[in-house]
């Protein structure tokens, strides 16, 4: 049965049986151990005490601590129990529902924001597992504790026992019709919480168009009038499940009151014993308990059914295509596709397909311009069984295209889509993501099944992603003491990089040369010209440490040094001090966005004193900035020539003075060994690059790879960059590189049938071409190919082009045919050369 | 306490490139505090001869001043067009900073060039600290343009039936 037909009372039934039954006996032992002290507490009074009898006190009052410390123990073991049952049935809750809602077909998430998802998947199913674990064990535990004191009472005294029940048929009465309002009250709820996890979703997802409109007052508002609206409905819910609650309160109350009167007359007039009464005191005050806790189970049972029955109300809904085959194996396709008479129509009776026909014999290329909103990629989409097509028909190798199933596509079809989506994970998870799909895991073979490292090198080669994951991997931080191979290799491309370009490349990197100062590298790092060994060391720490101010002073720095940061605070707040902290305001600046606000105090307490008259612990904050500086970044001071000398001197002097008392805080820059805490890149610099601007990394990326090929270290660090992580969404990729990555996991699967939809879009035209080259001459005849495609220049190659208007296909032949015919292609293409010059 | 000192001091690259942007006509109008925060964001690039600076059909978002050296500006069609020369203290691109756009020529260096280049992101950054700004740079871009017009409207070749539909760029 699907998930969404199932009552909730199927979760129930589906429970661990074994704890079921367990449930069921310790409640038994629990309602027994419960009556016991009732007994003791009537016979303590009456007989022990009563009787002065201090070995039957004893004896009762044993029996009495026995009886309350089992039966603690067990509601605690209950409540174990309970626990285990909800959260194994909220765990296969979700699971199932979240296995049902993938599969459900992409028209329903198009109104269904993932915000809704989300909030249903988390929250709203919380209710109805909570009911799960307490289905059996509170009704039961509490209706036989109901009935176990309700029974004592009446053996201690019938007419009492009536008196003190009469309340309950009231509450009975009364309750339901309180619930109902109730019930009302949370189906809203339930309605508006679900509208509030939408905008919640929606807004979040488009946060990059909410900050480039500067549009949060209108987020806010709309965000706000879901908030007060849920807020409301929350007040009146849980006004009436209070009010419920007081009710079952006061009637509750009401019965010691009738005892008192009752009990209290038979009492006086001899005919009811003392014990007795406090026993039916205490009984009558013990029935509390149960009944609020049963009453407490019926709100839970009614929240429970409300949100449960519209969470699966809103999910009714059949996959529109089966997983998987269930008796044969999934098809494996030549690739042949006949359209025939496809039509597609949308709610409101819009036809986006209108009689829509094409043939394509296995290995032919298929082209669709035209118009946008004409109906191209919702052709590629139909054929793709994205869309489920409304008339005619769809065939691959003659097979009708709805009734296979997704595990046939997924096999036969690779699909790359407008905007791709990227997963968080390394570029290797990724490029593996659709072979891995077909994968079975099951499958003994399995390991032979992927492709290998040498096949994935290819094809990002081939899609031109091959310089950004080395790029990638020359960024990688290797960890000491790992991969020592790599490392003395990597030493040996640093010297040859050296020999063979250092002359070359000196425009664009700045070479570590003990002698020189270097200006693409800190102050810190001018001064201790290597890489911390010990923390106290490192250079975010050495205005605190006393050794290095105490080398400060020695080599005559520290003045010079604070006189220099003050000159970059004040600087630094000259330009930017009365505008709000922006992170990239601060990439040219020594100061970090989170020390803004003390460093503009700083600059405005300097205004009247001498640079001397600083507090100490501004001079140290002054220090800590000019250790910072960086003279080809910072560019708002320029260094002092007398500055440089002193500090290229006192670089001498630290080198001595730590070679004789801290040996190891620190390994000097040397060009024989590797720097742990610096990129592969930088390492086979041995130095830092002037200039972030393309043209140079290009410069220095040739340089390098040749380099790397003589030591035949390319593609292992290729292989270190596929590691790299992509960050949410691909985030941490650019556009063309998450369509590359998209276009490449595709052609590792190599499928029958490739679709692209505009796939090269976001690509520079260098890339565009390579691709295109790709599809003509390793592609042509081996798969069929339909492609989307919105600039002219690069459908010459194509076996076929398909020209669409309004929903149809109103010309197809080849480039030359569609060209001679002179007809809207032609236009097209004329029209394209007229607009370009 | 400063008063003592600042004379004392080499002028820093940013204070170098203040005065750059000062000349350039479309920032002309623009207070002294935006201007300062552009110069803190500009940034000088050195090409060296024959390297490209930007490409035709490129998407390049970057405004362009040459400091030092000259650039050549080439059609690249079937055959390469050499359209005209830049040298010093000419100011390139400065549309891009309003709309992102795929180049139409390409430039390349032909000495060695040194360029001040401020990103359409950065002055975009700026636009957003001071709105105001943006009527004043509008009006100097208008300006640079009606003034290209007025030199096209009269260096036009009256024989040229083609090259009379394709003036009054002012007209927009």
């Amino acid at each position: 049965m699907t998930i969404t037909k199932r009552p909730l009372s199927y979760w129930v039934k589906t429970s661990n049986l074994k704890i079921q039954i367990l449930l069921l006996i310790v409640i038994l032992i629990t309602v027994t151990t419960r009556v016991i002290p009732l007994e003791m507490q009537k016979k303590i009074v009456n007989h022990a005490i009563g009787q002065k009898k201090l070995d039957l006190l004893f004896l009762y009052c044993g029996f009495y601590l026995a009886s309350v410390v089992i039966a603690s123990g067990m509601k605690f073991v209950i409540t174990y129990l309970q626990t285990a049952l909800g959260q194994q049935a909220l765990a296969r809750m979700r699971k199932e529902m979240f296995e049902h809602i993938l599969k459900l077909p992409l028209s329903f998430f198009r109104k269904t924001s993932s915000g809704l998802v989300v909030s249903s998947l988390v929250t709203e199913v919380v209710t109805a597992s909570e009911f799960v674990g307490q289905a059996v064990a509170v009704p039961v535990t509490n209706l036989l504790t109901l009935l176990a004191f309700g029974g004592y009472m009446f053996y201690l005294n019938p007419l009492l026992a009536c008196l003190s029940l009469i309340i309950y048929p009231l509450v009975i009465a009364i309750v339901p019709r309180m619930q109902r309002r109730s019930n009302e009250a949370n189906k809203q709820r339930v309605d508006v919480t679900r509208r509030l996890s939408s905008k919640i979703g929606e807004t979040i997802s488009g946060i990059h168009e909410i900050h480039a409109n500067g549009s949060y007052h209108i987020e806010n508002r709309k965000y706000g009038k879901f908030v007060d609206e849920l807020m409301k409905v929350r007040i009146v819910w849980t006004l009436y499940k209070q009010g419920i609650k007081t009710t079952n309160n006061f009637f509750q109350n009401l019965g010691p009151f009738f005892l008192f009167i009752v009990g209290g007359y038979l009492a006086i007039q001899g005919r009811f014993d003392l014990g007795a009464l406090v026993a039916f005191l205490s009984a009558q005050d013990k029935l509390y308990d149960p009944w609020k806790e049963l009453m407490d189970f019926y709100q839970t049972y009614q929240d429970a059914t409300v949100s449960y029955t519209r969470l699966m109300e809103y999910y009714d809904l059949e996959p529109e295509h089966p997983v998987a085959p269930i008796d044969r194996d999934p098809y494996e396709l030549k690739g042949e596709i006949q359209v025939k008479d496809l039509s597609f129509t949308v709610a409101g009776g819009i036809q986006l397909l209108k009689q829509v026909s094409l043939d394509l014999k296995p290995g032919e290329q298929l082209a669709l311009v035209g118009f946008s909103g004409s109906g191209k990629s919702t052709l590629a989409q139909c054929i793709s069984q994205l869309y489920t097509y409304t008339g005619g028909s769809v065939q691959i190798d003659g097979l009708e295209v709805n009734d296979l199933t997704k595990q046939d596509l997924a096999r036969n079809l690779g699909v790359v889509a407008q905007s791709p989506f990227i997963f968080d994970g390394t570029i290797k998870e990724n490029l593996l993501y659709s072979c891995t799909a077909v994968i079975e895991d099951g499958d003994p073979a399995k390991e032979y099944k992927y492709p290998t490292l040498d096949e994935m090198i290819e094809v990002i080669q081939q899609v031109g992603l091959f310089v950004d994951v080395l790029r990638f991997g020359l960024n990688t931080l290797l960890e000491a003491d790992q991969e020592s191979e790599l490392v003395d290799k990597l030493i040996r491309v640093r010297e040859n990089f050296q020999a063979d370009f250092g002359k070359e490349l000196s425009d664009f990197v700045e070479f570590f040369d003990e002698e020189s100062y270097l200006y693409f590298s800190s102050v810190a790092a001018n001064l201790i010209f290597g890489n911390p060994n010990q923390p106290e060391f490192s250079p975010d720490q050495l205005h605190n440490n006393q050794y290095f101010l105490d080398f400060l002073d020695e080599a005559q720095l520290k003045h010079p040094l604070v006189s220099l940061g003050y000159q970059l605070a004040e600087q630094t707040m000259d330009i930017l001090g009365n505008l709000p902290p922006d992170e990239m305001f601060f990439q040219q600046s020594p100061i970090l966005a989170d020390e803004f606000d003390d460093f503009k105090a700083l600059v405005g307490r300097g205004g009247a004193i001498r640079l001397h008259e600083f507090s100490e612990e501004d001079q140290h904050g002054l220090l800590k900035l000019a250790l910072r500086f960086v003279p080809g970044i910072h560019k708002i001071v320029a260094l002092p020539q007398m500055l440089e000398h002193l500090i290229l001197d006192g670089r001498f002097l630290f080198m001595k003075k730590i070679q004789a008392d801290h040996p190891d805080a620190i390994s000097f820059y040397r060009i024989s060994e590797y720097i742990h805490s610096q990129t592969i890149l930088d390492n086979i610099l041995y130095g830092k690059p002037r200039t972030d601007h393309p043209k140079s990394q290009e410069r220095i990326n040739q340089s390098i790879i040749q380099l790397l090929i003589e030591e035949d270290l390319l593609e292992r660090i290729v292989e270190i960059g596929m590691n790299f992580r992509v960050g949410t969404k691909g985030d941490r990729l650019s556009g063309g590189q998450r369509q590359k990555l998209a276009i490449a996991r595709i052609f590792l699967k190599a499928p029958p049938i490739l679709i692209m939809d505009e796939a090269t879009s976001a690509l520079d035209n260098a890339s565009q071409k390579r691709i295109q080259n790709l599809l003509e001459t390793k592609w042509k005849g081996k798969s069929t190919l339909i492609s989307v495609i919105h600039r002219l220049d690069t459908i010459k190659g194509y076996d076929k082009i398909g020209v669409m208007k309004a929903g149809k296909i109103i010309e197809m032949g080849t480039y030359d045919e569609l060209l001679a015919k002179k007809g809207v292609l032609y236009e097209f293409v004329h029209g394209a050369k007229a607009g370009a010059q | 306490m400063n008063s003592s000192t600042e004379q004392k001091r080499a002028p820093s690259e940013y204070q170098s490139n203040l005065e750059i942007l000062m000349q350039i006509p479309m920032f002309s109008g623009i207070p002294i505090e935006p201007l300062k925060l552009m110069a803190y964001l500009c940034k000088r690039e050195i090409f060296r001869p024959g390297e490209i600076i930007f490409q035709q059909h490129e998407m390049d978002e970057n405004a362009y001043f040459i400091i030092e050296g000259k650039a050549r500006l080439i059609l690249e069609n079937d055959i390469e067009e050499e359209i005209s020369e830049f040298g010093e203290s000419a100011f390139i691109g400065g549309l891009s900073m309003f709309y992102g756009m795929k180049r139409l020529f390409t430039l390349k260096a032909v000495t060695q060039v040194t360029a001040l280049m401020l990103s359409r992101e950065k002055f975009q950054k700026t636009l957003e600290q001071f709105p105001e700004v943006i009527g004043k740079v509008f009006e100097g871009l208008v300006k640079t343009v009606y003034e290209w017009e007025i030199r096209l409207v009269g260096d036009r070749n009256p024989e040229c039936a083609k090259c009379r539909a394709n003036i009054g760029v002012t007209l927009v």
